[in-house]
């Protein structure tokens, strides 16, 4: 091959992990249908922790959150839905939602309670969590991208 | 092909800001006071460490700048205005600014035994061990400050040039490993000249400027890890041999010869703590938490335990395994030694890939905690920059877990680039290359799984 | 002045700066207030925990929560209660129109020893001290508030008697004396002795008692003792009386916990719900036991905390958890 014909080859062989890569990113990934249930999930919050850590439901399930707090005052703020829940021991917070936007969240206590409290984390997810598959792919496309652009 | 090359001090105005000693002493001044004044809140200000400036302004503000602005973007630009090395330094010159005069200290050479990165691997582990509470008590960020402080204070009277930084800061150890990744470098223009030349004035010091305090040579610096960025070479030069330059991403990770098997440690030992953080700190396990926080009880026996096994044992053995795979699949005759300390280059790009997604992680999440210590930076509840806990954040949840994905994708990319690059055939790279693509996946697991 | 001199007085200003402001400021900022910093029970409580105060004269504090949430209010004053977020200090205060001893105690629950997070104020000065309002009403009665309780010969009533039902029933009350120092099992059984209520079965009689109890308080006071209930006892007795509040377990099984820390001894928190043991109790002995404490079962002497009317507001609250109260049936 020419210098000229081997540097367009190049390009286009970049062209294709590109589109790889978006395809991995905006495939539409299958949703399998499950009637929306009502769900009540309990977390109780304690230093540092939630129980259960995670928590899965499905796509538009409503849920009704409870936040139980079993020593002092804990918050719970749920990523990618912005609700917020503040717990005293004795009163329990509680907050309805459907469930949406599919993934996984994280949810965070928002009522300093010592200190780990920027630590006190748990999950929720919601249906499947595919952006972690799809980054996942995007990993391994990096890869043998990488091998594949120092290939001799 | 060469490599795109900008030499940022060419224009006669970049390169007489950069000679001129006052510009970085005035920055460098106005960050120790700062530094000072965190140590005094951290020991005396408020006791709730979200409250508290010292534990805000060090371990999420310059911690999250450190990583994704100063390393990846200028390597050890952040060493260029460190306030730590300071007093000592000042003190073994005898000077703050002008030419040095008798100055005290007894400039030890550093004994050989403890050269190289081992004394940083210790520390980090170290820190690693404590990290609960040196990210969470103010009054421990406060002593762990001053120890800093002290320490180097301690090793710039003891020995010569800047001991401390160069073996003994663990933040100096991770910056140096990381740095070979980034675009700025400062190089010498042309090594004839330095050859030509018999004085040696970069090294021995002149009038305008002191002998490389990092002891270096200038001219056989190859790479970013052990040049701290002070420009004293730049100003010591009497040829203008010295320019700060800007080059692609990555270009000092591949070394064929040369690396060093207490770097290995160094970049496993690092890679291994993002791990472990990442999990005790943004997992959802509470009982691993509180094992971390309760220093000395037996449960953070445990958690000491395992991070030692993981960091010292479990990481290095699976990674020599995996370097081991790879020359028997390519029969390569290089010992395995050296090919643990080459191919450990790959874990550059790895690893601070891993530590930018994990800062992603909380950054962005706790950033108006930033606000709120700088707007009442001595916890008497005072409101400077108009501060409200009501006021709505954009939820930046979206954008942080697309960003963690994109960087850990380009830091796979770079890893398996070098992996190809410092094996001796693509074969030979595999399984170093397995290696790397777990450990992502393991952390994308515990970041977004 | 050379260069040298002049970075040595920048250092020096820069310095002298940073911990001369910040000590200015502490220093100003702690001028003529007392800082009063406030931890769970076991890592200290309230620091200072004894204050002097004169009458007339505004006592200036400023609260700090070091750890969790606290929040700060004086007992038997109506006085708003202070939320306590840490590191968020609040500027607050106090005058005091008469001499005497206040206590001053957290009103957020912070662990399970909370309520050992207490703090007095001595104030001195003229006048007359604030007065008790004569001796509690377990006391004027004479009741043992220890004493065993043998159970009653009352058949017990099933379900919650409706109180509204209870008073559309034309049912003969007898002469009672002090209507609070009667169990309502004592009641229902004046009530049967009665030859008037013989048409009534033993269901109606409960009801008449829900009526009676019923018409010895207020909407206002239950809504009052509802809040407080929640805010104060509901974390050990359970959201709705049954005993099963989130510290239950570990004052039912102390030895298993550390909470607490070593020498306290606890029992499993009183069940509102259960109609053997409240209904053979009367409201002054509850009134009594809520005041001056549980005495080694872990139940607060909450005398110094509420007043007259609010402890009387929380009694009368508690009997929602036997008889219903609502309009309707």
């Amino acid at each position: 091959m020419t210098p000229a014909a081997l540097s367009r080859s190049r390009a286009l062989g970049w062209a294709a992990w590109l589109a790889a890569a978006i395809l991995i990113l905006a495939l539409p990934w299958p949703a399998f249908a499950r009637t929306p249930a009502d769900r009540v999930i309990r977390v109780e919050g304690r230093r540092f922790e939630y129980a259960p850590g995670t928590v899965a439901v499905n796509m538009g399930d409503r849920v009704t959150l409870e936040l139980v707090a079993t020593d002092v005052v804990h918050g719970l703020h749920l990523d990618g839905y912005n609700l917020t829940l503040t717990a005293e021991p004795g009163q329990t917070a509680r907050l309805t939602f459907v469930a949406d936007r599919p993934g996984t969240f994280r949810f965070r206590c928002s009522t300093t309670c010592g200190p780990l409290h920027p630590f006190m984390i748990g999950q929720l997810t919601v249906g499947t969590n595919d952006f972690f598959w799809r980054a996942a792919g995007l990993i391994g496309l990096a890869a043998l991208a990488a091998v594949w652009g120092l290939r001799r | 092909m060469t490599p795109i090359h900008l030499e940022l001090t060419q224009p006669p105005a970049v390169r007489a800001a950069l000679k001129n000693r006052w510009p970085q002493w005035l920055a460098q001044a106005g960050l120790l006071a700062g530094f000072v004044f965190t140590i005094l809140i951290g020991l005396f200000g408020p006791a709730a460490g979200n409250a508290n400036f010292a534990v805000i302004a060090v371990w999420i503000a310059w911690w999250t700048a450190l990583k994704l602005v100063f390393i990846p973007l200028g390597g050890r630009a952040w060493c260029s205005l460190c306030p730590i090395p300071l007093p000592g330094e000042w003190l073994q010159r005898g000077a703050l600014l002008g030419p040095a005069s008798r100055g005290w200290g007894l400039g030890r050479v550093w004994p050989r035994r403890l050269r190289g990165a081992w004394l940083q691997v210790a520390g980090f582990a170290l820190i690693g061990l404590f990290s609960a509470v040196i990210l969470t008590e103010p009054r421990v960020t406060g002593w762990v400050l001053l120890g800093l402080i002290a320490l180097a204070v301690v090793a710039s009277l003891v020995f010569e040039r800047r001991a401390f930084c160069r073996y003994l800061c663990p933040i100096g150890g991770f910056t140096g490993l990381y740095a070979r990744l980034a675009p700025l470098a400062l190089r010498v223009k042309d090594p004839a000249v330095c050859a030509a030349h018999t004085e040696k004035l970069c090294y021995t010091g002149c009038g305008a400027g002191y002998g490389c305090p990092w002891g270096n040579f200038p001219a056989a610096v190859r790479d970013n890890a052990y040049c701290g960025l002070c420009f004293e070479c730049l100003r010591s030069c009497p040829r203008d041999n010295l320019a700060v330059s800007l080059r692609p991403f990555g270009q000092d990770v591949v070394a064929r010869a040369g690396a060093r098997l207490d770097e290995a440690w160094l970049a496993l030992l690092m890679l291994g703590s993002v791990l472990v953080y990442t999990a005790v700190f943004l997992g959802p396990w509470g009982w691993l938490k509180t094992a971390a926080y309760s220093v000395g009880s037996p449960a953070w026996l445990g958690y000491a335990a395992g991070f030692g096994l993981i960091n010292l044992g479990l990481l290095p053995a699976l990674f020599l395994l995996a370097v081991w795979a790879g020359q028997k699949l390519s029969g390569s005759r290089r010992s395995l030694r050296a090919a643990f300390a080459g191919q450990a280059r790959t874990l550059a790009p790895l690893g601070l890939a891993a530590w930018v997604a994990f800062t992603i992680a909380f950054a962005f999440v706790k950033f108006p905690l930033v606000w709120a210590v700088f707007a009442d930076p001595l916890g008497l509840g005072w409101n400077l920059l108009g501060y409200s806990a009501d006021t709505a954040w954009p939820d930046v949840s979206a954008f942080s877990r697309l960003a963690q994905a994109a960087v850990l994708a380009l830091g796979m990319y770079g890893a398996a680039r070098v992996a190809v690059r410092t094996a001796d055939r693509v074969r030979a790279a595999l399984p170093v290359i397995g290696f790397c693509l777990a450990a992502t996946l393991g952390l994308l697991w515990l970041l977004i799984g | 002045m050379t260069r040298e001199t002049l970075a040595r007085l920048i250092l020096g200003g820069l310095l002298a700066g940073a911990l001369g402001l910040s000590l200015a400021a502490y220093g100003l900022a702690r001028r003529d207030v007392i800082e009063i910093h406030g931890r769970m029970a076991e890592a200290g409580g309230w620091t200072p925990a004894a204050l002097d105060a004169t009458v007339g004269q505004p006592l200036r504090l400023r609260l700090v929560a070091d750890d969790v949430v606290h929040g700060f209010a004086v007992g038997q004053m109506d006085w708003p209660a202070i939320n306590l977020l840490p590191g968020r200090p609040v500027e607050t205060m106090l005058t005091f129109d008469r001499p005497g001893r206040y206590t001053f105690y957290c009103t957020r629950w912070c662990g399970l020893g909370h309520w050992r997070m207490r703090g007095v104020i001595e104030v001195a000065g003229p006048g007359a001290a604030a007065a008790p309002a004569g001796p509690p009403l377990y006391v004027q009665l004479g009741l043992d508030l220890d004493a065993p309780r043998p159970a009653s010969a009352a058949p017990l009533p099933e379900g919650r008697p409706s109180a509204s039902r209870g008073a559309a029933l034309a049912v003969e009350v007898p002469e009672l004396g002090e209507p609070r120092g009667e169990s309502p099992a004592a009641v229902w059984q004046a009530l049967r002795a009665q030859a008037a209520n013989e048409s009534f079965d033993d269901a109606e009689l409960w009801e008449a008692v829900a009526w009676l109890w019923r018409s010895q308080t207020t909407p206002a006071a239950l809504a009052e003792g509802e809040r407080l209930y929640a805010a104060n006892c509901a974390a050990c007795h359970g959201e709705a009386g049954a005993g099963d509040g989130v510290f239950a377990p570990e004052l039912a099984h102390p030895a298993e916990h550390t909470q607490m820390g070593a020498g306290h001894q606890t029992q499993a928190p009183t069940a509102f719900t259960d109609p053997a043991g409240m209904l053979g109790v009367s409201p002054a002995v509850l009134h009594g036991k809520l005041i001056r404490g549980g005495m080694g079962t872990g139940m607060p002497a909450w005398g110094p905390v509420f007043t007259d009317a609010q402890a009387w507001a929380l009694i009368d609250y508690l009997w929602t958890f036997q008889f219903d109260y609502a309009a309707s049936p």
